[in-house]
């Protein structure tokens, strides 16, 4: 979190993480193409030829000024790819929150899995932990018909029992409850860590 | 000073206070007008912006904070795996038309200056390096500060709340 008294603002970063093809991408995407433009900035996404993420999308939200101050939220995704964990380590520098982006299809569990231990361990590095950090999960891709049962994605991943949503980013479904939430956690787990 | 505080959980929150914020601008706009650089970015190492000067207008310069310190913390990583045990301290983009010159200011801070060719490198290296000096200072001066608890209070979090709702519908 980064304050400036002089032009009273308060700058958040919260980034999307998850395994590869997750949907951390699309979320952007969506929370860019439906909120007005004067909320927002340009969307950056670094790309490779086939449309994956090679480093990171980056935006920034102003909502506005509240009691005089201007709180801007910059959303980042990291590359999912395994492959790219330093990446995704180097996005995560002076993170304030974090949406989880799992993929509900049965067949990624373990990619699931792997990429939140990988979350784990790079909060670890830092000084945080999972236990004690304003994250949420977003279980995406919920319209597939081979989804796994939320009870089963809840059992395997949200051991610390954050808020989840359901998701079907590329129709918006569940993508500005999920934002709205980890907002809402990061403001709160600000005011209890001053 | 620039209060780099360390939260109960172990997340770093920096603020800046008023003061602190004109010697900044001051410093910034001296190093501007010395170098001839067309824009100058003063960013926190997580990528988010702290305040600018020069040709602000045509560039977006909030994409521009979160690259360059992708673009730092991307080296670093480059310098543990070729054995440089320090960071590298500075990067530098040679363009056709435009170089981007990027240092880091301790450990928190970096600052980016965009010059046109015709600019030599050295002058800007010369200034720069002065102003990081500067710059270095003025963090670490010590003043009282402001208190954060006093904005993100009760009232804060419940504002934003609804303006959320207000602007995600």
């Amino acid at each position: 979190m980064f304050i400036n008294w002089a032009l009273q603002e308060i700058n958040l970063k919260i980034v999307y993480y998850g395994p590869g093809m997750s949907g951390k991408t699309t979320n952007l995407e969506y929370v860019h193409s439906k909120l007005d433009p004067s909320l927002t900035g340009e969307l950056v996404t670094l790309k490779t030829k086939e449309d994956r993420t090679i480093f990171f999308d980056f935006m920034q939200i102003e909502v506005g000024k509240i009691k005089g101050k201007k709180p801007k939220f910059n959303l980042y995704t990291v590359p999912g790819q395994v492959y790219y964990a330093s990446s995704r380590k180097i996005i995560l520098n002076g993170v304030d929150g974090v949406v989880f982006v799992a993929d509900s299809q049965a067949d990624r569990m373990e990619g699931n899995i792997e990429t939140l231990l990988d979350l784990e361990k790079n909060l670890t590095s830092m000084g945080y932990s999972l236990e004690n950090f304003p994250w949420v999960i977003q279980y995406n891709k919920r319209d597939l018909p081979n989804s796994e049962s939320i009870e089963a994605l809840q059992k395997k991943l949200n051991f610390f029992n954050v808020p989840y949503f359901d998701g079907v980013a590329i129709r918006g479904t569940g993508v500005f409850d999920t934002l709205k939430a980890v907002i809402n956690l990061v403001v709160k787990h600000v005011q209890t860590q001053l | 000073m620039v209060q780099v505080k360390k939260l109960k959980d172990g997340s770093r929150q920096i603020i800046l206070n008023a003061k602190q914020f004109d010697e900044i601008t001051r410093i910034l706009s001296e190093l501007a007008a010395k170098t001839k650089a067309s824009t100058i970015l003063l960013a926190d190492i997580s990528g988010q912006l702290i305040t600018q000067r020069g040709n602000t207008e045509d560039i977006n310069t909030a994409i521009l904070s979160a690259l360059a310190a992708s673009d730092f913390a991307a080296t670093s990583e480059m310098a543990k795996l070729v054995g440089e045990e320090a960071k590298f301290k500075l990067l530098f983009h040679e363009g056709e038309k435009r170089n981007v010159y990027l240092s880091n200011i301790g450990d928190n801070f970096f600052l980016v200056v965009v010059f046109d060719v015709s600019v030599t490198l050295g002058l800007v290296r010369i200034y720069t390096k002065k102003a990081i000096q500067n710059l270095t200072s003025v963090f670490e001066s010590s003043e009282s500060d402001e208190d954060a608890s006093k904005v993100i209070d009760q009232d804060f979090s419940s504002m934003l709340g609804d303006m959320l709702d207000e602007s995600f519908k």
